[in-house]
């Protein structure tokens, strides 16, 4: 383990050196909330922040992404993006590390994407931990993404007048030496972290209301659950819940001529099974019909199936789909309210 | 080998306040490109030489008078294929608030005394009269769907029009929820297909693609009362552009 020390007056500076070296993608505000954004100017980059209406997410797995290029006369197909640029994204909460964790496990997962693969090597994560909640949305003390836990190649505590930097790769050591600014720390300073990690317990509480592997066995027995017709009831099938959510990773492939009718694109666009015809299919057969079996989908792909598949919760904690939610659908109280069915459908079983 | 002849589009107008063809003249360069694929044969609001001779129509506004109904099922007769241009021609647009009255009172209350001597029937999109191959909505049309439907009219495909709220688009585009600042909004019951150009530039979504094939109508009470806003005010809202689909929305509202 390695640790290094920034006075927080020389925070700009080091911005600025990040800069030079690659594209740097910062969260910004936005009116009232906040964005990743190319940083242009320093004092824009806001690290105390909620999180950003979208999730990093969007860098390396674009909302629209080309795939590659066409032409009908004569046939030919060719990539469509030759190079890909080096980029850092600075200030990325925990819980949107873990999100990219998640990403990397699917797309890596055979048959490998190149692009997304493309843009993962190119990028470099600075990541910052939270010491408070952001907002009361947030669940990730639960799924115990409030603490660093790898993932980032660099990541930033708060120690009041310095920040300590925890350096987890070499891209990232390579990021923080030979500058006269930075400095590494001394062992009070890494002792201190510990006491601020210990301090951090009686603010961070679980918010679902028991252990994950019970929630994943309230899962399992809750397919048939009522808690699923109550929010099928209140959503209105906007898809904001998908689109911010940091592991959703549905897209869909679609083919755009240029007008001159012979050349054209192909784009992966993201897609989201909260659509009404997402899994409709030739011949009108739709295999989730109800706003209901669409919302009970989006949750066990967060804290079932991924389970299942990965042996990881794809829900990171960040509070993005509850904070977003039109219709006040909030994931911590669904969770909560399929556990609560559990525990009356254990003592039921018990007095059998 | 000798050179396809271009297919002939032409332009017509009904109720409405041509400015969906303006939308044609603001294609810019794209517009160039289009000429090299077909031959514009009349367009009134663009070039003064007409011809009746067309493949293609592009119909904009809505089907209000007896006579609206003959000559639009004449262009139909005529062309190959026929394109409901507009929220006017594909969903009845604004004049569509004129259903919400009686024929008689509206005409009086625009025409007065010689309210007898006009002939007015209710509106309709043009697809409640004539089969429609191809729907652009919008009021005005987005310029990049015009070409994409342009684009798939010529290849002989079909376009498929979103069937997913505005919201989807919007949060691709990271837009500030409207309602986060407590303005409303028509995105999460219209149908997207537009980019959210009016979020985009500040603006609120009015509803003038139509709604989703299946809005919620439990879900929209709940953001009603989480946002504070009235049930009369949202249906004004969306009267503006689908009081001629008002089935649709008394159903889920009622």
């Amino acid at each position: 383990m390695k640790y290094a020390i920034i006075q927080k007056e020389g925070l700009s500076k080091w911005l600025e050196h990040l800069k030079s070296r690659a594209r740097l993608y910062a969260p910004r505000k936005k009116e009232n909330s906040f964005v990743f954004r190319p940083v242009r100017d320093i004092s824009e980059v806001c690290l105390e922040y909620i999180p950003t209406i979208l999730p990093p997410k969007k860098y390396y797995f674009p909302q629209k992404e080309k795939l590659l290029k066409f032409s009908v006369r004569p046939f030919k197909t060719a990539k469509a993006i030759d190079v890909f640029e080096e980029y850092i994204l600075f200030g990325v909460h925990t819980c949107d590390i873990a999100g990219i964790q998640c990403m990397d496990v699917v797309f890596r997962d055979s048959p490998e994407d190149p692009n997304y693969l493309n843009r993962k090597d190119k990028m470099t994560i600075i990541g910052i931990e939270c010491l408070n909640y952001c907002d009361k949305f947030a669940n990730c003390a639960s799924m115990g993404n409030h603490n660093p836990r790898g993932g980032y190649d660099l990541m930033l505590t708060d120690l009041g007048k310095s920040f300590i930097i925890h350096i987890n790769s070499e891209k990232g050591e390579g990021l923080v030496t030979g500058l006269g600014y930075i400095r590494e720390a001394k062992e009070s300073e890494v002792s201190l972290l510990e006491q601020i990690r210990e301090e951090k317990k009686k603010v961070f509480k679980e918010e679902l209301g028991d252990a994950l592997p019970v929630v994943y066995d309230a899962f399992d027995r809750g397919f048939n659950s009522k808690v699923w017709q109550n929010v099928g009831k209140r959503c209105v099938a906007c898809g904001n819940c998908t689109a911010v959510c940091p592991t959703c990773y549905c897209f869909d492939v679609v083919d755009e001529m240029e007008l001159s009718l012979n050349e054209g694109i192909r784009y992966r666009i993201w897609n989201y099974c909260q659509m009404d015809d997402f899994a409709k299919v030739a011949g009108g057969e739709d295999f989730r019909h109800g706003r209901d079996g669409r919302q009970k989908h989006r949750y066990y792909r967060k804290f079932k199936y991924s389970v299942d598949k990965y042996n990881r919760y794809f829900c990171t904690g960040c509070g993005r789909c509850t904070r977003t939610c039109m219709a006040q659908i909030n994931l911590v109280d669904t969770v909560n309210a399929l556990l609560n069915e559990g525990i009356t459908y254990r003592t039921k079983r018990h007095k059998l | 080998m000798k050179k396809q002849a271009k297919p002939k589009l032409a332009f017509f107008d009904f109720t409405d306040c041509e400015g969906c063809q303006l939308q044609i003249v603001n294609m810019g360069n794209s517009l160039l490109e289009l000429v090299k694929l077909v031959d514009i044969v009349n367009f009134r609001e663009a070039m003064s030489e007409a011809s009746d001779d067309y493949d293609i129509a592009f119909v904009e506004g809505s089907i209000s008078t007896d006579n609206d109904v003959k000559r639009i099922k004449k262009i139909r007769e005529k062309a190959k294929v026929v394109v409901a241009f507009g929220a006017c021609a594909s969903i009845g647009g604004v004049n569509g608030i004129k259903n919400l009255h009686s024929l008689e009172l509206a005409k009086k209350r625009v025409y007065g005394e010689k309210s007898d001597k006009v002939n007015t029937i209710k509106v309709m999109p043009i697809q409640e009269v004539v089969k429609v191959d191809y729907v652009i909505n919008g009021c005005p049309p987005y310029i990049p769907e015009i070409v994409s439907v342009i684009k798939c009219l010529l290849l002989g495909k079909a376009y498929t029009v979103p069937n997913y709220a505005v919201c989807v688009e919007c949060k691709m585009n990271e837009n500030v929820c409207r309602y986060e600042k407590d303005e409303e909004c028509m995105g999460p019951v219209t149908r997207a297909g537009c980019n959210s150009w009016c979020v985009n530039n500040g603006n609120r979504c009015y509803g003038c693609r139509g709604l989703v094939d299946n809005p919620a109508s439990d879900g929209q009470k709940d953001i009603l009362l989480k946002y504070g806003l009235k049930l009369e005010d949202v249906l004004k809202h969306f009267t503006l552009y689908n009081a001629s689909s008002g089935d649709k929305y008394e159903q889920s509202f009622a």
